[in-house]
């Protein structure tokens, strides 16, 4: 392992190239600082300027910032699943934070270090830090026991399916299923895979090589409580950050109070009100004309049009790898067979479905889930619609009169009926005869991994490897399509692992044409996703997954 | 007289348990698997199997039936609330209440916290309607009987008809395209939240204006047809012939008969009110109960479902209750039957 204060071996090899021209300042960027360089020095050995940070000086103290948002159950952090997380991290805090531009940088942590290998990761933690309730000090046993606790799979944490790879094992269980064969588990790999050096040191010790360890530790769920809430977060609960939820009424609305001594900058508003206005767009439109709130994080894009039309208001758009896709079930008929899942892709035309289904407001997709945002992004030819060979494969998988299903999805948001509406047309035309089964999002979660065909979305994640991790490793937490392909695993293991960015990119070309030979999706679309706030707002960006901080920005007086 | 309210008393009863049995029936055998549904998507197969087999779900419906009505008299604890299930679900009412509807799942509470609130903002709701609804409805459709097939009856009709057939989230969208983005006059949604900008007395106007320009114009019909119906009648024309005033024989002969029939409708318009105005209060994110009602609906909340229904059947059932001795008082017939 590097020593303290120097920086990873690799570093110079991607300074080299560099200067080279062998790899791009984006590159550069996201590796150095996944390798421990602080974002400012990556940015200063990349000849950028950093991205522009709070203008203190001009900077208002103090008003209310009323934002519109789901209001539901908040208890289990670690768990989250619907968005909570938007508006907790202005209270809970994570160790690490990727940017809007992608880069990760340390939150809780000072930094961090990797060794040679990528085995092992040494996390330092801030010593300014304080929980609010007590003052006291963040240590390395708070970030111990919130590891810990997400990586038991009792605990129902996704985080599992991003560390599977680099720190679990699989192991047989005490208990036996029907058939009377032991039950597989999960778990550490060893006592000491996650180990505390000293007060404000923690180690991972991974059995595999994994340079994305800093962006998972930004894992939506990996927040960090305080042990002595056990695992559950409410009014009263202790936290880091710069808010503190004082009213929480579910389903109507949500008071935060700014924290006086917060350890790092702002924040300036002196409360965040979180408005609980349902999912009509009608009634989000209505609040925003009437000034009865000041933004609106997600915008649904069926409302976009009008919300472009309201004046004192400014619309924020962020590039996104957020997505929707048809999944087949692999170990179903007729999804069983690689050649039905070819033809399912061939006979989309992307574009189209881009146009009709999506109106236009993101880009194509390209069947594999890697979009051009992600940095291992690997540019091989893409499908284009041929409906005669999607037929051709349909008749050489035994199905020369096409294919009947029932493809379940979510009966809102209406962008991915319109979506799925699209390719069923033209599915058609190759005798894939798909018929919509729409059902309450509720009823689509209990069987989105068991029915055999189903379409799914998926949020942002900064690399292309963690979503590949979290959907089609075997036995991964969420591949809901059962894939298990020990080619892919292996080449997902090996990308994981590499330093170099070029080698890492070969990688993930080898993947992603897996993907488009063998793999179990229809992905014809990425979407852009957009916010719109007053325009007295300052020193906003907006987040491609929408996870913004509210510390750093203020209203600027009227 | 005491008989017969005793009887209607009983039916109601019965009316009641058979409601709570078809709605819990109807419930737990909505696709989905009823411990998924408690711990939510994304929980393991490991944890939905133990909950399952720890709250016993493969009992008979008739058994469960009984466990939940057992729960709902305060007779047994709610299985959920377990330690051993740690859901981490606490009720400071105790575990034993009568009216404990369990805990909802959508929003990891008892459901009696969050349904008693939302209730009262639909009587409120309800309430100003109904305070709007009944004076309009009788002068639009006394109006309309009284002068019936003259230009005040023909402009009424016409304005009553295009009203009642512009659904609600049609009529919300204009009155708030008007008031809320043309004029700026009043606040676009009714969250009932303080602090803001509107007061939330201002808040009530449009949901409020939405309810009582739909059903004043559905009920002023039926008003108009009785008062029209009854105008014609012998009596009436005795009255008239005898040299009574004018007046008298409307508000004192007419009117009372004229009553009975759109008495039934604004009863049955009450019910409405308070737990099927589901559209108004989504446009205007009005916190009420039928909003809630859809959330748990489409998140598959069971003890919320099953305790808001069972609200809406016991307000039906109270409705035609008051009804049944509204009558008697209106019309002496039903009295001495």
């Amino acid at each position: 392992m590097s020593k303290l204060g120097k920086h990873h071996p690799h570093i110079q090899v991607l300074q080299n190239d560099l200067e080279s021209g062998g790899i791009s300042r984006r590159d550069f960027l996201r590796t150095a600082t996944l390798l421990g360089v602080s974002a400012s020095a990556a940015y200063a050995m990349a000849g950028l300027a950093p991205q522009a940070m709070a203008r203190a000086e001009a900077a208002v103290k103090g008003g209310k910032l009323r934002v519109a948002s789901r209001l539901g159950d908040i208890s289990d952090p670690h768990t989250y699943s619907w968005g909570q997380q938007i508006f907790v991290r202005q209270c809970l805090e994570q160790l690490t934070l990727t940017g809007n531009d992608n880069v990760t940088r340390p939150q809780l942590l000072e930094k961090w270090e990797a060794s040679d290998d990528l085995k092992t990761w040494t996390l330092y933690l801030r010593k300014d830090v304080s929980w609010a309730r007590d003052g006291r000090p963040f240590t390395a046993d708070d970030v111990v026991w919130n590891l810990k606790r997400a990586l038991d799979p009792a605990t129902g944490s996704s985080t599992v399916g991003l560390f599977a790879g680099f720190i679990m094992e699989n192991y047989e269980t005490d208990e036996t299923d029907d058939s009377g064969a032991k039950k597989k588990g999960q778990r550490l790999w060893r006592d000491d895979a996650i180990t505390k050096l000293d007060d404000h040191t923690v180690v991972l010790n991974g059995k595999a090589p994994n340079l994305a360890i800093p962006e998972s530790l930004f894992h939506q769920q990996l927040f960090m409580m305080d042990p002595a809430d056990g695992g559950t977060f409410g009014i009263g609960s202790n936290f880091t950050g710069p808010y503190e939820i004082v009213e929480y009424e579910q389903g109507q609305r949500c008071l935060m109070q700014a924290r006086s001594d917060y350890w790092g900058d702002g924040p300036y508003m002196e409360a965040l009100e979180w408005v609980d206005l349902g999912d009509d767009p009608n009634a989000h439109l209505a609040a925003l004309a009437s000034n009865q709130i000041d933004g609106w994080p997600s915008v649904d894009n069926a409302a976009l049009p009008a919300v472009q039309k309201l004046s004192g208001m400014k619309v924020y758009e962020a590039l996104t790898a957020n997505t929707g896709a048809v999944r087949m079930r692999v170990d179903e008929p007729p999804f069983d067979d690689p050649r039905v899942r070819r033809a399912m892709r061939c006979a989309v035309d992307t574009t189209a479905v881009l146009q009709f289904g999506l109106g236009s407001l993101g880009y194509e997709g390209e069947h594999h889930f890697v979009s051009k945002v992600h940095p291992e992004y690997a540019q091989i030819p893409r499908i284009t619609r041929d409906v005669e060979k999607a037929k051709r494969l349909l008749e050489e998988a035994g199905h020369p009169d096409g294919i009947d299903a029932k493809l379940y999805l979510k009966s809102s948001p209406a962008w991915e009926s319109q979506v799925v509406q699209t390719m069923i047309e033209q599915w058609k035309e190759a005798g894939i005869r798909i018929e919509m089964n729409p059902v309450p999002a509720a009823q689509y979660w209990e069987v989105w991994k068991k029915v055999p065909l189903g379409f799914t979305d998926w949020n942002h994640r900064p690399l292309g490897i963690m979503l590949y991790g979290l959907c089609f490793r075997t036995n991964g937490s969420w591949n809901e399509s059962g894939y298990s392909n020990p080619e892919f695993d292996k080449a997902l293991l090996e990308a994981e692992g590499q330093l170099d960015v070029n080698k890492r990119r070969e990688t993930m070309a080898v993947l992603e044409q897996i993907m488009l030979d063998d793999g179990p999706v229809v992905q014809p679309v990425f979407r852009s996703i957009y916010g719109i706030y007053t325009d007295r707002l300052k020193n906003f960006t907006m987040h491609p997954t929408n996870y913004n901080y509210y510390k750093d920005v203020w209203l600027e007086a009227v | 007289m005491l008989l017969y309210l005793l009887r209607q008393f009983s039916a109601v009863v019965f009316t009641l348990v058979a409601a709570s049995f078809i709605i819990f029936l109807l419930v737990e055998s909505s696709p989905g698997n009823v411990a998924r549904k408690t711990l939510g998507p994304f929980a393991t197969d490991a944890q939905v199997t133990i909950l399952y087999e720890r709250l016993n779900l493969d009992d008979p419906i008739i058994v469960r039936y009984g466990r939940w009505a057992g729960v709902l008299l305060g007779l047994n604890a709610d299985p959920l609330a377990d330690p051993e299930l740690e859901l981490n679900f606490e009720d400071s009412r105790g575990h034993k209440y009568i009216g404990n509807f369990g805990f909802s799942t959508m929003m990891k509470v008892p459901v009696a916290d969050v349904i008693g609130a939302r209730l009262v903002n639909s009587l409120w709701l309800a309430g100003l309607a109904v305070f709007c609804i009944v004076p309009l409805s009788l002068l639009i459709g006394t109006l309309g009987g009284l002068f019936a097939g003259r230009p005040i009856d023909r402009g009424l009709t016409i304005f009553s008809s295009v009203v009642a057939s512009v659904p609600e989230f049609a009529s919300a969208v204009i009155l708030m395209s008007i008031f809320v983005l043309w004029l700026g006059w009043l606040p676009g949604t009714s969250p009932l939240q303080q602090g803001g900008t509107w007061p939330i007395h201002l808040q009530y106007i449009l949901p409020v204006t939405v309810l009582t320009l739909y059903v004043t114009a559905y009920v002023s019909r039926f008003i108009r047809t009785s008062i029209k119906e009854v105008m014609a009648s012998a009596y009436i024309r005795t009255a008239i012939l005898k040299g009574l005033p004018w007046r008298r024989v409307v508000f004192v002969h007419a009117f009372r008969n004229a009553m009975i029939a759109p008495f039934t409708v604004i009863l049955l318009q009450i019910n409405w009110l308070i737990s099927g105005v589901v559209v108004t209060e989504v446009v205007f994110a009005y916190p009420g109960i039928g909003r809630l009602l859809l959330e748990a609906a489409l998140f598959g909340d069971i003890a919320l479902i099953e305790a808001a229904a069972l609200i809406a059947v016991c307000i039906a059932v109270s409705t035609q209750l008051i009804g049944d001795i509204g009558y008697m008082v209106l019309n002496p017939r039903i009295r001495f039957t």
